[in-house]
């Protein structure tokens, strides 16, 4: 609550900053403007970022340290720590003591000394916002005299103000790049713990995959096993099928929106067929649970067939309609830029409009749709609604489309929905199979991302 | 009638007294016995939606001989090039009227099967294009398309006369089986007229072939223009005067969507009628 008062009368300074610096230049040059190194509102937005700047700074440190200034306070006094505790207990005390403070005295674990923390806990609270009010004021009023104070006719403001631009252009990419590295090493930490549990060949040659481990020592159950090939098995089958039903059918209306429909029938079909891209994969995954796989199971029995009621067909087909508007699209944009003089060269020498485009114009755009194709496929992989809700749990390895068969995502959401506990193999495993998954996905990306840019250079 | 935009050149046309909304008729100083004719145009019209871009173009254009198209840029020239091989049908909302007459047969009639046109009325491009296949495909093509050879030895012969032909046998006979696109342009396009003589056509139309190209290749593909005149009827849209001087024996001129002067090329050069002609070849405009 206090923080959002400091923020909003920072903003207020700086607004100001930004009219009593532009005033101030336009003043320091008896309103020519035309004398002024830059525009009187880069003189602005120069006192601005004197005012928040330093301010921002301010919070950002205060967010990351407060917490941790004021646990090691609070821990202090209280007696049952001593240097030989664990770290969890020490975890586990100070969130006893948040709930105190939080929730009032009675509690069961409030001890006078517990309740004294809390209370000290709560003082240390206060006088850190009382702080932290009046370092932000006071960062942002100094910031605001000096920023003013330095606005002349000779001050470069818009450089200042293009040195600010550019570093805040890169802090944002610096923060994407750090969380991606932080998602990949906690992937990598936790799947390195896993691997520590069960063997690397275990895990990538083992046949069996069945995680049921106890939860608590008075429990009863099975060791587990985690076997990951019949899970990569099911991934690849029903990737596979997705791909049977997206890349033929994709290419294809592909091929028909660029070189054969006329500009109405495209610019009606094309978006229609992007309508497909905008619907969430959960509605596709009821569909596939719901109508598909039903119907796929009925016309099996009328062959005689024996179609398990969650099949990889279902969920596979289904996929492959999603995938459809990707293969489509990608595919649709490389066709067209195919240079029309290829189309040319092959109907002046009587080629038909089939012979042209088998002949030239998927030769000249391979690269291109094979790219598109890779992309698609590593969608395909990371897909996860859809098989969840489609293609069953039972970890079979079979390469019969009609049976139950699961995949990488769908194990990981079972593994980890629930009340886990967070070192046993049964859950890290999810982070080992992910670990997988992206690897797998990234070489995919990669090769298609060079084979499409390998393309575009010889276009272009 | 009215005439395309072109600002300069519609200036010149007030300050030489010609636009009264009437252009005329054209003049047409070529005189061709009935057996000479190999391909006669008859009051061809072209509309792009609903703008006009040809006005009714009468020409008949000798067998064996070298006609060139000359005149500024949006005169109409290529398009009426395109309409000899109905490539103009590729493109969406063009219209042809009249009478393109080739062998005695309406070539622009909804009968004639523009396959079998293609194969006999071959084209050249302004920017070469080879297909993205090796240079013993490229030649191949057509000859595949139409089923000009029986077996593979045939189909050998064909792609070997075709590239001798263009004088590119000597050149790329050791990589017949390398991308035609790593080719210098020069090479490139005369790949292409290999790849469009492959098929035997009689006539081969011209859309600018030297315009992407260097001097020195572009001498080469006039001396193979000069040499495959006789075997084949040719015609030709450039954009060089000279060029057109150098290979052609008939030179038409064409100005704001009408043929405006039709004759020998000596004469057009040397003494031609209309005024708007001997403004474009002395270079008052264009």
């Amino acid at each position: 609550m206090q923080t959002t008062i400091f923020t909003f009368t920072v903003l207020l300074l700086a607004l100001i900053g930004f009219y009593m610096g532009r005033a101030r230049a336009v003043s320091s040059v008896g309103g020519d403007i035309r004398q002024l190194h830059s525009l009187p509102r880069h003189y602005g937005y120069y006192v601005s970022l004197w005012c928040g700047l330093p301010t921002l700074f301010l919070f950002i440190l205060w967010f990351i340290f407060e917490p941790q200034i004021i646990n090691s306070l609070v821990l202090h006094n209280v007696t049952a720590i001593n240097d030989e505790t664990s770290s969890a207990m020490v975890a586990r005390i100070l969130s006893d003591i948040k709930f105190i403070a939080a929730n009032g005295t009675n509690v069961k674990s409030a001890t006078p000394e517990m309740i004294a923390a809390a209370d000290h806990y709560l003082e240390l609270k206060k006088i850190g916002i009382a702080c932290l009010g009046v370092a932000v004021l006071a960062f942002a009023i100094v910031g605001l005299v000096i920023g003013n104070k330095n606005i002349g006719e000779k001050l470069k403001a818009r450089d200042q103000v293009e040195k600010a631009i550019r570093v805040l252009l890169l802090a944002s990419s610096i923060v994407a790049i750090l969380t991606t590295i932080g998602i990949v090493s906690s992937l990598l930490f936790e799947a390195i713990r896993f691997f520590g549990k069960v063997p690397l060949s275990e895990f990538l040659f083992g046949l069996e995959w069945s995680p049921q481990i106890a939860l608590r020592k008075d429990q009863v159950a099975s060791q587990g096993s985690f076997g990951a090939v019949p899970i990569f098995a099911g991934t690849m089958l029903i990737s596979f099928i997705a791909m049977c039903v997206a890349v033929p059918v994709g290419l294809l209306s592909a091929i028909y929106m660029s070189e054969y429909a006329t500009p109405k029938v495209r610019g009606l079909g094309k978006p229609i067929l992007e309508i497909l891209a905008g619907i969430p994969t959960v509605v596709y995954g009821f569909f596939a649970a719901l109508v598909v796989a039903p119907t796929i199971r009925n016309i099996g029995e009328g062959w005689g067939l024996e179609v398990a009621s969650e099949s990889a067909l279902a969920a596979g087909l289904v996929m492959g309609i999603m995938i459809i508007p990707f293969v489509s699209s990608l595919s649709d944009d490389v066709i067209r830029a195919v240079p029309q003089a290829l189309r040319d060269g092959s109907y002046a020498l009587g080629g038909t409009k089939s012979e042209t485009v088998l002949q030239v114009i998927l030769p000249a755009a391979l690269p291109g749709i094979v790219g598109g194709i890779m992309l698609a496929i590593s969608r395909a992989i990371g897909e996860t609604m859809i098989v969840v809700m489609a293609a069953g749990l039972s970890a079979n390895l079979t390469a019969n489309p009609l049976q139950a068969v699961t995949t990488a995502t769908v194990q990981m959401v079972t593994l980890l929905v629930g009340d886990q506990e967070f070192d046993s193999p049964k859950t890290l495993a999810a982070f080992a199979l992910g670990l997988v998954l992206f690897c797998v996905t990234l070489c995919l990306n990669v090769i298609a991302l060079r084979v499409v840019a390998k393309y575009r250079e010889k276009y272009d | 009638m009215k005439p395309m935009t072109k600002d300069n050149a519609v200036d010149i046309e007030k300050e030489l007294n010609l636009s009264n909304g009437n252009v005329s008729k054209g003049v047409n100083s070529v005189k061709l016995s009935q057996d000479e004719v190999k391909i006669s145009a008859k009051d061809v019209r072209v509309k792009y939606g609903e703008k006009e871009a040809l006005f009714g173009i009468n020409l008949d254009m000798p067998k064996g001989k070298v006609t060139s198209f000359i005149g500024p840029s949006g005169c109409g020239k290529s398009t009426f090039l395109r309409c000899l091989n109905r490539m103009n049908d590729t493109i969406d909302g063009c219209s042809v009227t009249g009478q393109i007459i080739v062998d005695e047969v309406d070539i622009l009639s909804k009968q004639v099967d523009t396959v079998l046109l293609r194969a006999k009325i071959g084209m050249v491009f302004q920017k070469p294009n080879p297909f993205p296949k090796s240079i013993y495909d490229n030649v191949a093509y057509g000859p595949r398309l139409h089923g000009l050879a029986t077996d593979k030895n045939e189909l050998d012969e064909i792609v070997e006369i075709s590239l001798e032909k263009v004088g590119l046998l000597k050149e790329v006979k050791d990589r017949l089986l390398e991308p035609g696109t790593g080719l210098s342009g020069g090479q490139q396009q005369r790949l292409c007229i290999a790849r469009a003589i492959a098929v035997d056509p009689e006539i081969l139309l011209m859309d600018e072939p030297c315009s992407a190209l260097d001097p020195i290749a572009t001498a080469k593909i006039e001396e193979l223009i000069d040499e495959l005149r006789g075997s084949y009827t040719i015609v030709i849209v450039t954009h060089s005067m000279q060029q057109a001087a150098r290979v052609s024996q008939q030179t038409a001129f064409f100005h704001l969507g009408n043929l405006v002067e039709y004759g020998e090329t000596e004469k057009i050069f040397t003494s031609p009628v209309d005024e708007r002609t001997k403004g474009y070849i002395t270079g008052r405009f264009g």
